[in-house]
C-alpha cells in the first residue's frame, strides 16, 4: 500500500513543490492538501493520511498547535514541521506537541531521506485505519 | 478674541473691601479672578481647581496667611503655586524670611502700587500658563512617540510578513526544485552539475540574507510561542554574527505576556545588544529575564566592556545623552509603567528594565 501524505501550508508554492518532490517516489501518494491548521485538522480527521508535513507560520492556527491537536487525535501518525524558522527552540517546542522531526524550507534537500527514515523500511501500513478513499482532497 | 487661555487667580482676604480693591486692580489682566474670606474657603477653591496665583493677606482670623501657605505647600499638587503675600503690618525682615521660607514669590507691603501688583500677577500668570502649555506639549509629545513606537513595530511586522510570505515560498520552491535536480546529477554533466552546486549555494545564501532581515524586523516566534524562545532565538543569532559571546538565563515560569510587553521587551534586549557590539568592545553579554518578588519582570543585560561615556561609576536613570536607543526603551517603559535603569562603569554595563506584570494577564502556551 502506498504512504499517504497530507500537506498543511498556507503557500500554494510550497505545497505544488512539495507535491512534486515527494510524489517522485511512486510509493508515495498526497491524499490531501489544506492551506492552514483548521482545514489540516479536518482532513487530518477525514483521511487518515500516514504521514503529515506541516508549516509552522501560517494564519490562524500555527504549526505546533496543529501539531498537538493532531497528535491528540493520532498520536501514531508522524508529524513533519517544514519551516522557514527551523530553529533548537522551535525543535524543542515542536518535540514536546509530537512532531517528529523539523525541516528547513531553506534547505529541504535531506528532507526526502529524513522522511523515509522516519516512515521505516517496511513501514508501508497506515499508521491510523485507512477511511478514507484513495483520491486525493483538497481543502480551500 | 483672546488667543490665551484665562488661568485662574485666587484672592484671600477677611476683608470683603480689599478683596474688591484687588478685583479692580487685576480686573485688566482678563484672568479668572476668585475670592476667597478665609483660609479654609481658600483650601476648597485650590482642591476644585487649578490655581496660578494666590495673592493673600498675611493676618486673617483662624488660619492666617503664614498658615494657609504651609497648608497649601504640604499637598503635592500645590507646590508649584505662586504665593504672593500681602501686609500691612508684618513688615520686618522677619517676616519677609518667614514668607518666602514658606515659598512665597514675593512680599508686597500696604499701600499697594496697583500698577506694580498688576505687573506682578501678570508674571506669574504667565508662567502658569507658559507651564501648563508646556505640560500639554509634553503629553502630547509622548503619547506620538508611543503612537511611533506601535506603528514601527507594526511597520517592521508586516515587512517580516511580507518576506515570509512573498519571499519565502520562492526560495523554499527552488530549494526543493534544486534537490530534485541534484538526484539527477549521474544524468547531468559535471559543468551542468557544477553549476547546479553553484545554485544550491546561492539559494542557501539568498534564503539566510532574508530570514535575517526578517527576523530582525521582526521575530516570527515572538508572535507564535512567546517571549523568551524568541530572545534565545535571537540571541543565537546575535553571537553568530556578531561573535559576542551571548549567555541567556531566563526564568521558565514567564509563560505568554501580552502582546504588547513581549514585543517591547524584546525590543529593548535587542537595542541593549545592539549596544554591546556597537559601543561596549565587551566579548561577552548576558540576558537575565525573571519575576521580582514585587511583581515586577526584570530583564537586565550586561556586559564587560568599556562602559557608557557619562554615566561611569555611577548609576543613571536619564541617559538621555545616549541617543535615541536608550530614549526608545524609555518610552516603551513608560508606556507599560516600567522604568530603566543603568549601572555603567570602568567594568561594563548593566541595563535593567523592570515592568509591572500583571498575573492575570500571563497565560501559558
Amino acid at each position: 500500500m502506498r504512504t499517504r501524505f497530507l500537506i498543511v501550508d498556507d503557500s500554494e508554492l510550497v505545497r505544488k513543490s512539495l507535491r512534486t518532490v515527494l510524489q517522485a517516489n511512486p510509493e508515495w501518494e498526497i491524499c490531501g492538501e489544506a492551506p492552514d491548521g483548521e482545514k489540516g485538522i479536518e482532513l487530518f480527521k477525514e483521511l487518515h493520511p500516514n504521514i503529515v508535513i506541516l508549516d509552522f507560520q501560517m494564519p490562524g492556527l500555527n504549526g505546533i498547535e496543529t501539531a498537538r491537536r493532531m497528535s491528540e487525535i493520532a498520536p501514531a501518525v508522524p508529524i513533519v514541521l517544514f519551516t522557514q524558522h527551523a530553529s533548537s527552540d522551535l525543535e524543542k517546542h515542536a518535540r514536546e506537541v509530537g512532531i517528529r522531526s523539523v525541516v528547513s524550507k531553506t534547505n529541504a534537500f535531506p528532507m526526502v531521506g529524513m522522511i523515509e527514515a522516519l516512515l521505516g523500511p517496511t513501514d508501508s501500513e497506515p499508521a491510523a485505519a485507512d477511511l478514507g478513499g484513495s483520491e486525493k482532497r483538497q481543502a480551500e | 478674541m483672546r488667543e490665551q487661555e484665562m488661568v485662574n487667580i485666587l484672592m484671600v482676604d477677611d476683608q470683603p473691601g480689599k478683596l474688591i480693591t484687588y478685583e479692580a486692580i487685576l480686573g485688566e489682566l482678563n484672568e479668572n479672578l476668585i475670592k476667597a474670606r478665609s483660609g479654609k474657603e481658600a483650601l476648597d477653591h485650590l482642591l476644585k481647581t487649578d490655581i496660578a496665583v494666590v495673592l493673600m493677606d498675611v493676618s486673617m482670623p483662624e488660619l492666617d496667611g503664614f498658615e494657609l501657605a504651609d497648608m497649601i505647600r504640604q499637598h503635592p499638587r500645590f507646590q508649584k503655586v505662586a504665593i504672593i503675600f500681602i501686609s500691612a503690618v508684618h513688615l520686618t525682615d522677619i517676616d519677609r524670611l518667614n514668607a518666602y521660607q514658606r515659598g512665597a514669590v514675593d512680599y508686597i507691603a500696604v499701600p499697594i502700587v496697583p500698577e506694580l501688583l498688576r505687573a506682578k500677577v501678570r508674571v506669574f500668570a504667565d508662567l502658569h500658563r507658559k507651564t501648563r502649555q508646556l505640560e500639554m506639549l509634553n503629553r502630547d509629545l509622548r503619547s506620538l512617540s508611543a503612537r511611533l513606537l506601535a506603528m514601527q513595530d507594526e511597520e517592521r511586522r508586516r515587512i517580516a510578513r511580507d518576506l515570509h510570505d512573498g519571499i519565502g515560498p520562492l526560495i523554499a520552491a527552488l530549494s526543493m526544485n534544486n534537490g530534485m535536480l541534484a538526484q539527477q546529477t549521474k544524468k547531468l554533466g559535471p559543468e551542468v552539475a557544477e553549476v547546479l552546486q553553484q545554485n544550491n549555494q546561492l539559494v542557501e545564501q539568498l534564503s539566510k540574507e532574508t530570514r535575517t532581515i526578517s527576523h530582525l524586523l521582526h521575530p516570527p516566534l515572538l508572535d507564535e510561542i512567546g517571549l523568551l524562545p524568541a530572545i534565545k532565538m535571537f540571541a543565537e543569532g546575535f553571537a553568530e554574527r556578531s561573535s559576542v559571546k551571548v549567555a541567556v538565563e531566563l526564568s521558565p515560569d514567564i509563560g505568554r505576556l501580552p502582546p504588547n510587553v513581549e514585543i517591547s521587551i524584546f525590543r529593548i534586549v535587542q537595542e541593549c545588544l545592539t549596544n554591546v557590539y556597537r559601543h561596549s568592545g565587551s566579548k561577552t553579554a548576558q540576558i537575565k529575564i525573571s519575576h521580582t518578588p514585587d511583581k515586577l519582570l526584570s530583564v537586565q543585560v550586561c556586559d564587560e566592556g568599556k562602559g557608557m561615556t557619562g554615566t561611569n561609576g555611577a548609576s543613571a536613570t536619564s541617559g538621555s545623552s545616549h541617543g535615541v536607543g536608550l530614549s526608545g526603551m524609555r518610552e516603551r517603559l513608560r508606556e507599560l509603567g516600567g522604568t530603566l535603569e543603568i549601572q555603567s562603569g570602568v567594568h561594563g554595563t548593566t541595563v535593567i528594565a523592570a515592568v509591572p506584570v500583571n498575573k492575570t494577564m500571563v497565560k501559558s502556551i
